[in-house]
């Protein structure tokens, strides 16, 4: 991917956590323009008439009000337009059944927010690394969940 | 005086002759009478003949009536009282009968021997007529006229005779007859005699049978008493039955009402029953919700702090930094306890959904999440012989993971950890176990580390929630992990025993069904 700058959209309805998130960025060597949306609705809103330029990466939290992350999801894949969009799942929470779900249903990664604010960093590093290398099709389900790397 | 002579003779003559004539008269008018007399007896012989002849009559009518008397009396055993009395009457009566038959026959017989001395008589008579006769016919001889006339009264006197005789060979055909009849009588008499014998033994028959009728009456008079007595007594207990039916029926209509009230309340405690594994599911639920949505903002928390612990570095006080890197200790532990606690959630609140499932596969999947864990501890994890089982496979790959990372956890320290996983299918019968079914085969696995082990008396409470045997700074934890393995091998039906001596390892023997 030879881009300048990373489009970043992120739909999450917490404020902290979309603090967090744009301050991981700054503090990130990649490049990045991030946009945040705060319910389902919004965010398909934006994406359906989105004309000129759509985001490289959504990352998408599941519990937001309006339409949760699962609606959005399901709609973003059965649509032609944004099918080829990278969704990233963003959660607080690890349940099994729900990451089986989400994996079935078309997202590319799952990630569990992370307590500490450098793992926090770190991870969204990862994820961002994995896309601009080009990993935008679905891995195995076993790479799917996306864990912290020591390196 | 010849001439004199000759007429004094015919005088003499004339009159013998006249002497003669009025001899003859007489000797006629006693014929004639005893002709009569000889009709008077045949008359009476006739009389007493037909008299007989009405008796034997009579005899054979009685007979008959005592034939069909006999034959009632046969026939009647029934009334045989009445017969009997009957019969009695008609004993008597033959009796009476043969009284007057014999009687009768006496007469006869005197009747007989009258006969019979007249014919004597009449044979005399005869005899001395046949001498008059020769005389006369002597006389007739010398005297011709008188002769013929002489020979008319003989020939009539003949005729008279032969008349007699005949009359004498009837009366003597009659006696005869009589005789066979008196003896006819006699054995009527003695067959009625006979008759009367058998009547009289039948009576003594028919009396003995009264009289064991009337034991039989006494004894069945007796057995009715007896009847009744006990007619009595099985009223009195038929009442008292009847009472106890009452009683029971009573009984009964309480044990419905009971019935009902019971089935009433079943039915409530059913409800009840439902209404509280519907609150324990919602309490589960809400344990799960809370714990999961206590997640945020601790994670929150959590990351604040590091960003103060980060960015803040330098403006803050040593004794500030150690605080908030104990509040950070807090939050993580807080964090560890909700994971475990919505964990033991999920495993009662999912369905249960048993499948087959490679024990192999299930402890590969769960070394390839603890392989920083199994690095750090140099650990090694031999897997041998395990086969498949069917199983709830997430939960029992839950169960996996919290025996293997326990077996890292409480490794002993300075030795590397060597965790040995086995399975087996065995016999309940051979596990001597009362949890377990004898005719079951049963999955045997069993999980054995090198640890560090722990007191046996703690065998048993290590599986309750929230127990632990060391201290947190020690040993981090919540003390659910082993809880939740118990649920699910009890999600299986089966049982778990932890066995382990201190410094000595540990060793977790699980068996579920295998059938």
């Amino acid at each position: 991917m030879s881009v300048k700058q990373l489009n970043i959209l992120l739909a999450d309805d917490d404020t902290d956590d979309c603090i967090f998130f744009k301050k991981a960025l700054t503090e990130l060597v990649i490049p990045t323009n991030l946009i945040a949306v705060h319910d389902g609705e919004q965010l398909m809103h934006l994406l359906i008439n989105e004309t000129t330029l759509l985001p490289h990466i959504l990352f998408l939290d599941l519990n937001m009000p309006r339409k949760n992350g699962f609606e959005c999801l399901s709609e973003i894949k059965l649509s032609e337009k944004l099918k080829q969009l990278p969704v990233i799942v963003f959660s607080t929470s690890f349940e099994q059944d729900v990451v089986n779900r989400l994996y079935k249903n078309g997202a590319q990664y799952f990630i569990r927010k992370p307590p500490e604010f450098s793992q926090f960093k770190k991870i969204i590093q990862q994820a961002l690394m994995l896309i601009v290398q080009g990993n935008i099709s679905q891995p195995t389900r076993e790479d799917f969940v996306l864990t912290l790397q020591n390196s | 005086m010849a001439k004199i002579n000759h007429v004094e003779e015919l005088i003499f003559q004339k009159k013998e002759n006249e002497k003669l004539v009025a001899e003859l008269s007489i000797a006629n008018k006693e014929l004639a009478f005893q002709k009569e007399e000889k009709g008077k007896r045949a008359a009476e012989l006739g009389i007493a003949n037909i008299e007989l002849a009405f008796q034997d009559d009579e005899k054979g009518k009685r007979a008959a009536e005592l034939g069909i008397a006999n034959k009632e009396l046969v026939f009647q055993d029934d009334e045989k009282g009445k017969r009997a009395a009957e019969l009695s009457i008609a004993n008597k009566e033959l009796i009476f009968q043969n009284e007057e038959k014999e009687k009768r026959a006496v007469e006869l017989g005197i009747a007989n021997k009258e006969l019979i001395f007249q014919n004597e008589e009449k044979g005399k008579r005869a005899a001395e007529l046949t001498i008059a006769n020769k005389e006369l016919a002597f006389q007739n001889d010398e005297k011709e006229k008188r002769a013929a006339e002489l020979g008319i009264a003989n020939k009539e006197l003949a005729f008279q005779n032969d008349e007699k005789e005949k009359r004498a060979a009837e009366l003597t055909i009659a006696n005869t007859e009589l005789a066979f009849q008196n003896d006819e009588k006699e054995k009527r008499a003695a067959e009625l005699g006979i008759a009367n014998k058998e009547l009289a033994f039948q009576n003594n028959e028919k009396e003995k049978r009264a009289a064991e009728l009337d034991i039989a009456n006494k004894e069945l008079a007796f057995q009715n008493d007896e009847k009744e007595k006990r007619a009595a007594e099985l009223g009195i207990a038929n009442k008292e039955l009847a009472f106890q039916n009452d009683e029971k029926e009573k009984r009964a209509a309480e044990l419905i009402i009971a019935n009902k009230e019971l089935a009433f309340q079943n039915n409530e405690k059913e409800k009840r029953a439902e209404e509280l594994i519907i609150a324990n599911k919602e309490l589960l639920a809400f344990t799960y919700i809370s714990g999961h949505d206590l997640q945020e903002p601790l994670r929150k928390i959590q990351t604040f702090v590091t960003i103060i612990l980060e960015n803040e570095n330098k403006n803050l006080s040593d004794d500030g930094k150690y605080n908030f890197q104990r509040m950070q200790l807090a939050a993580g532990r807080m964090q560890q306890l909700i994971d475990d606690l919505l964990a033991f959630s999920r495993i009662s609140t999912t369905e249960l959904k048993f499948e087959k499932t490679e024990l192999n596969t299930i402890i590969e999947e769960v070394k390839t999440e603890l392989k920083e864990t199994i690095q750090e501890k140099h650990a090694t994890i031999e897997a041998t012989e395990l086969g498949s089982v069917n199983i709830i496979a997430f939960q029992f790959r839950q169960l996996m993971y919290n025996l293997i990372s326990n077996a890292l956890k409480f490794s002993s320290p300075g030795i590397p950890s060597h965790i040995i996983i086995k399975s087996r299918i065995v016999k309940g019968s051979e596990l001597n176990n009362e949890k377990l079914s004898p005719e079951k085969n049963y999955c045997h696995i069993t999980v054995k580390d090198n640890g560090i082990g722990f007191e046996p008396h703690f065998s048993e409470r290590i599986f309750e929630v929230f127990q632990k045997l060391h201290g947190k700074e020690v040993y981090a934890g919540t003390g659910i992990g082993l809880a939740i393995v118990k649920k699910i091998v009890e999600n299986h039906n089966g049982i778990i025993i932890a066995t382990s001596e201190s410094k000595k390892g540990a060793t977790f023997d699980i068996y579920i069904p295998a059938d």
